[in-house]
């Protein structure tokens, strides 16, 4: 960094010190306080800033003592110490007892005795024949006692400390054998050791002197613009201090909505924009919409029982709307009026009632055919279940993004035209390979493979147009297209993610942290 | 989906080239297949396979190497190949081989199909191919042997005609395959490998089914195990007896088709067997095996037309079904087919014309634009959803989502709550996913569990699912959008979760009222339902410390939980 911009970052304290002190000059905290008015703590901070700009440099450090009053210490400070309050009882009311003495003087018994044996030692006090302490002819209270008050007071009236350089031999003397390092709550003074460390102004300090100077910067500049400066108008009468924008600003945690729903709506959003709307249903589901109506036979082997989830109770439902029933019924077991042979077996009317879990998003599609409009486009993406081990590649429950097709407009090449539509506008595909696929419900079907700028070539979904036997059972005289896109690799990646389970963490942080669409 | 792996140089062969994996990649389409994975060439040329994906369910043929080579081969040759051993339905022809039929098996396992296969010595790679057929055929299609079940033997050795009857399981005894010893029905099913795999089918059946030969020597214990004695086939045997049992004749007669075609592909002669019934069979009482039994299909040249939206003459849509392995012909402006001997999946003229469509090829048809106009929308449930997300978002919540199934313990013992008003999965995958969830709270909760390190103060929501029990509903159960909301962190208290819900339905418009709750999750006296005219939409309240305590919660958190359904309404 060049000098100005050094000069740009200095905080007010540090500007006061280098306009007031010439190069080479020695400072220490105790000179910031007394000339400059720093408060504790401040010249500390200051020192750090100033050394890691190069400004001061270290010049030497002195331990010295000091003593600093405790609790005690103010107490006697307040109420005097215990032998002068000792003495001064005696004095007035005659001899007593020590523990007379403790309970009247509220103190404890050790100190009155250790009180006693000072006063008597220096003449004062005795104890008489009836073992009270009284006082010894012509006493007067000793000097050095006194002297001891007097530092205690001084101490109080300079913010509780003493230190060491101040005291005479005497006073110092005194107040050590009075003082303790540790455990010093039942001694007046603390003993405490106290590093004074030296620093003098460096020769760079003449350029940043020089700076300050022609920029003006007198370190009396206005900080936090304040409502008070505002009503009072002084702000107009200082200039602000420049603050460092080169600080890493402090985290805000926001109010966000999850990405990979943000992923969904955005799905959903492209979707609409196409002419599609929206539709949704119940997780829970008959046998007969997630799989009867869309003309997969009862025996097929996806339906076995450890394909789907069935509810444990209620298990079934109480009925099937007719007369979707009977002519679903009756593709199943002869073509009806569909126009086919069927599948040529007995279709089972409880089994259908059976309730399970939706395990593909198609229920939606037919369940939305009977009151479909002509010409109409609809989607949803719901919730599905699944009878698969989870894994980093599959859940128990996942979204299915499908939907349906309705008009006279619809046949394969259309079909073509709307995967297209989807590969181009949903997935952003740069290249898009149709090939002939298979579904239970669809005649012909096709699958779109596209190839997405990051991913490369995976497959975007599967078509088809909805057999006959599935659209004249639920009353539909035109072409259906039904579709389905796998989405979630697209969100995957969108949020950068590996692991299908991750779109579903519970984990705060690391939803917190995700970011959005990009 | 099946993925079958095929010998190469036996693909190959029978493909009548060879082909780089690029150009193989781009012909799989015409069999609705994809190339999985392919040896390298560290494996010797004899032992290596190609491991393709075959995704059309209906067309069980395709599933071995040599149905897949031909569908390849037909579709780029327009070459149908012919198979005469197969007889029409109906027919009768002089076969030297017979397999009577007892009206005993009729309720277990009441069909039959077979055939005899003389050829070149089977290869290792052949015999390897067929018992995947074998396999895939059973299970996939055969669902799992229930419908459909395979045997080989060596017909040379078998005391011709053989008999299919009823035994009794604890009665009748054999040596199956793998064993050294005599075993009863009943002990394959309990000890054999393959009796404890496939028992399943038969151990509610009083009357099980027996293959035997003229000698009453045991051929078969269907759909179970072969004998060890009769039922062994081995490398380098010339001659096969194939039969296929089943519930199903129009499955069970189109496995043997595929298994002759097969077979024939590969050069072995096909001869047929006579089946006799005492009981009517939906092809008769006498039915000779390999036979055609599929009924014409036809489609018209203008639905062809309307369902691939593209012109087409009905030579050129004749010529593309050929070339899909069917024999074709014209009537007036209809394009009628007999169906190839080893495909029956023609339900209804739209099959055919997928066929059509395949035997022309996808790239055919270029996209083309939808004209029809229709406006898209939103459902006002969705609307909905995102007004009171974003309200959420504003008052500082950050947005969850989580899965629905769940365990009893989060769901039901943690909340604290009765089991029986939790939908329950009845044949669940593991206790983990058992129970649908009936509030968005315990996945709030469970974010809390685990989020502790993550600064505070916690807010957050998440709007979704639930499934509610509700007698008035046709299924007894409701699925309803729930929001749930929760604050967490050592101030978090009734307060500011009573005044995040007023704000939330402030901004959706709603005026409510409060009343006294008493629901377990919550601290009693400090939670709140949310009456909308009376009726009771939600509620909110300081979470339980019981509760919180069994989340493993150490900070206070407050929060509810809105049926926005009832909103919309």
């Amino acid at each position: 960094m060049d000098a100005i911009s050094v000069a740009k970052t200095l905080h007010p304290l540090e500007v006061r010190i280098l306009l007031a002190y010439e190069p080479g000059s020695e400072i220490d905290g105790e000179i910031l306080r007394s000339q400059l008015h720093f408060r504790e703590g401040q010249e500390n901070q200051t020192f750090s800033w100033l050394l890691a700009k190069g400004l001061i440099e270290e010049q030497g450090r002195t331990q010295s003592l000091f003593f600093e009053l405790t609790a005690l210490g103010r107490e006697y400070a307040d109420k005097g110490i215990p032998e002068r309050r000792i003495f001064n009882f005696i004095s007035k009311k005659g001899a007593a007892r020590l523990p007379e003495l403790a309970q009247e003087l509220g103190l404890d018994q050790k100190t009155v005795g250790s009180a006693f044996g000072i006063l008597s030692k220096e003449g004062a006090l005795g104890m008489n024949e009836e073992k009270k302490a009284s006082l010894l002819p012509g006493a007067v209270f000793p000097e050095r006692m006194e002297k001891l008050g007097a530092l205690i007071a001084r101490a109080l009236a300079a913010d509780g400390i003493l230190e060491e350089a101040c005291l005479d031999a005497e006073s110092l003397e005194l107040v050590k054998s009075v003082a303790k390092k540790r455990g010093a709550q039942d001694a007046p003074f603390r003993v405490a050791e106290r590093e004074r460390v030296v620093y003098r102004l460096s020769q760079a300090t003449a350029e940043q002197r020089q700076i300050l100077k022609s920029l003006g910067v007198t370190g009396e500049e206005l900080g936090a613009l304040t409502p008070a400066m505002l009503e009072s108008g002084a702000w107009k009468k200082g200039s602000f201090r420049p603050y460092n924008i080169g600080v890493t600003p402090a985290r805000t945690i926001p109010g966000r909505k999850n990405p990979y729903v943000e992923f969904l709506e955005s799905v959903k959003d492209k979707l609409v924009s196409l002419g599609f709307e929206e539709f949704d249903g119940n997780m829970v589901e008959t046998e007969f919409w997630n799989s009867d109506a869309l003309f997969m036979p009862q025996f097929h082997s996806a339906r076995d029982i450890h394909d789907v989830y069935s509810i444990e109770k209620p298990s079934m439902a109480k009925f099937i709307e007719e007369p979707h029933l009977s002519k679903v019924a009756a593709a199943h077991e002869n073509g009806g009026d569909t126009g086919s042979r069927g599948w040529n077996y007995h279709f089972d009317r409880d089994f259908t009632r059976r309730l399970i879990l939706r395990s593909q998003g198609t229920v939606l599609s037919a369940r939305q055919l009977p009151t479909a409009k002509v010409p109409g486009k609809y989607f949803g993406i719901v919730r599905c279940f699944r009878y698969d081990k989870v894994d980093a590649t599959h859940l128990s429950d996942f979204y299915q993004t499908e939907g349906i097709v309705l008009g006279e407009d619809v046949n394969l090449r259309t079909l073509l035209g709307f995967l297209e539509m989807f590969a181009v506008e949903v997935a952003g595909a740069k290249e898009v390979k149709y090939v002939p696929g298979y579904f239970p419900f669809t005649e012909p079907s096709v699958e779109v493979h596209i190839k997405h700028p990051v991913l490369g070539w995976f497959e975007l979904g599967g078509s088809g147009i909805f057999r006959p036997e599935v659209t004249k059972s639920l009353g539909i005289d035109v072409p259906v297209l039904a579709w389905g896109l796998g989405i979630d690799r697209m969100a995957l990646m969108a949020l950068g993610l590996n692991d299908l389970r991750e779109l579903f963490s519970p984990d705060l942080e690391s939803v917190r942290l995700r970011r959005a669409l990009q | 989906m099946p993925k079958i792996e095929v010998n190469e140089s036996l693909f190959f062969k029978l493909l009548g080239k060879k082909m780089d994996a690029a150009s193989l990649e781009a012909i799989l389409p015409n069999a609705k297949a994809e190339l999985d994975a392919w040896d390298d060439s560290s494996t010797d040329i004899d032992e290596r396979t190609i491991k393709i994906e075959l995704n059309d369910t209906n067309r069980p043929d395709l599933w071995s190497t040599a149905g897949l080579a031909r569908q390849l081969r037909v579709r780029e040759t327009g070459e149908v190949p012919s198979y005469p051993f197969f007889v029409p339905l109906g027919e009768s022809r002089k076969t030297t081989y017979t397999v009577i039929v007892d009206e005993s098996v009729r309720k277990v396992r009441p069909y039959l199909a077979g055939f005899v296969a003389r050829g070149p010595a089977i290869s290792d790679a052949m015999l390897k191919d067929f018992i995947q057929t074998q396999e895939k055929l059973t299970w996939n299609y055969g669902r799992k042997r229930r419908s459909v079940s395979i045997g080989l033997y060596r017909p040379s050795i078998i005391a011709w005609p053989v008999h299919f009857r009823g035994a009794d399981p604890d009665k009748e005894s054999f040596v199956p395959l793998q064993e050294t010893r005599n075993m009863t029905l009943r002990q394959i099913l309990a000890e054999h490998p393959k009796g404890k795999e496939y028992g399943f089918i038969l151990q509610d059946e009083a009357v099980h089914p027996l293959l035997l030969d003229d000698k009453d020597r045991v051929l078969s214990y269907p759909p179970i195990i072969n004998s060890a004695d009769l039922g062994a086939v081995l490398v380098g045997d010339q001659d096969l007896f194939i039969e296929v049992t089943g519930t199903e004749y129009p499955s069970v007669s189109l496995t043997a088709s595929i298994l002759a075609c097969d077979l024939a592909d590969m050069g072995f002669n096909i001869e047929n067997v006579e089946v006799q019934y005492p009981y009517d069979t939906p092809f008769g009482r006498r039915v000779v095996f390999p036979g055609y039994f599929q009924p014409e299909m036809s489609a018209g040249i203008e639905e062809t037309k309307k369902l691939l939206g593209m012109d087409m003459s009905t030579e050129e849509a004749r010529q593309a079904a050929q070339r899909m392995g069917s024999r074709t012909r014209i009537e007036g402006d209809r394009i009628v087919i007999k169906p190839a001997e080893y495909r029956n999946d023609f339900l209804h003229p739209v099959d055919l014309i997928e066929d059509i469509l395949m035997g022309m090829g996808m790239d055919k048809f270029p996209p083309e634009k939808p004209h029809d106009f229709t406006i898209g929308r939103l459902s006002p449930m969705e609307e909905l959803s995102r007004k009171a997300k974003l309200s959420f978002v504003g008052m500082g919540y950050q947005e969850m989502i989580y899965n629905y199934l769940g365990g009893r313990r989060e769901y039901i013992d943690k909340m604290g709550i009765e089991p029986g008003s939790v939908v329950k999965i009845s044949n669940p995958m593991s206790e983990s996913f058992e129970y649908l969830r009936n509030s968005p709270l315990p996945g709030l909760l469970g974010t809390e569990s685990v989020s502790s390190k993550a600064p505070y103060p916690h807010r957050i929501f998440e709007i979704g699912k639930v499934a509610l029990f509700d007698e008035a509903e046709n299924y007894g159960i409701a699925t309803r959008q729930y929001a749930g909301f929760l604050s967490s962190h050592a101030q978090a208290d009734y307060n500011e979760t009573a005044s995040h819900a007023a704000t939330l339905l402030f901004y959706l418009g709603k005026e409510y009222a409060v009343r006294e709750a008493q629901d377990c999750r919550f601290i009693p006296g400090r939670q709140a339902e949310l009456l909308l005219a009376g009726k009771r939409v939600g509620i909110f309240g300081e979470i339980h410390p019981a509760v919180l305590e069994a989340f493993g919660i150490t900070m206070p958190c407050a929060g509810g939980e809105i049926d926005l359904d009832l909103l919309l309404n």
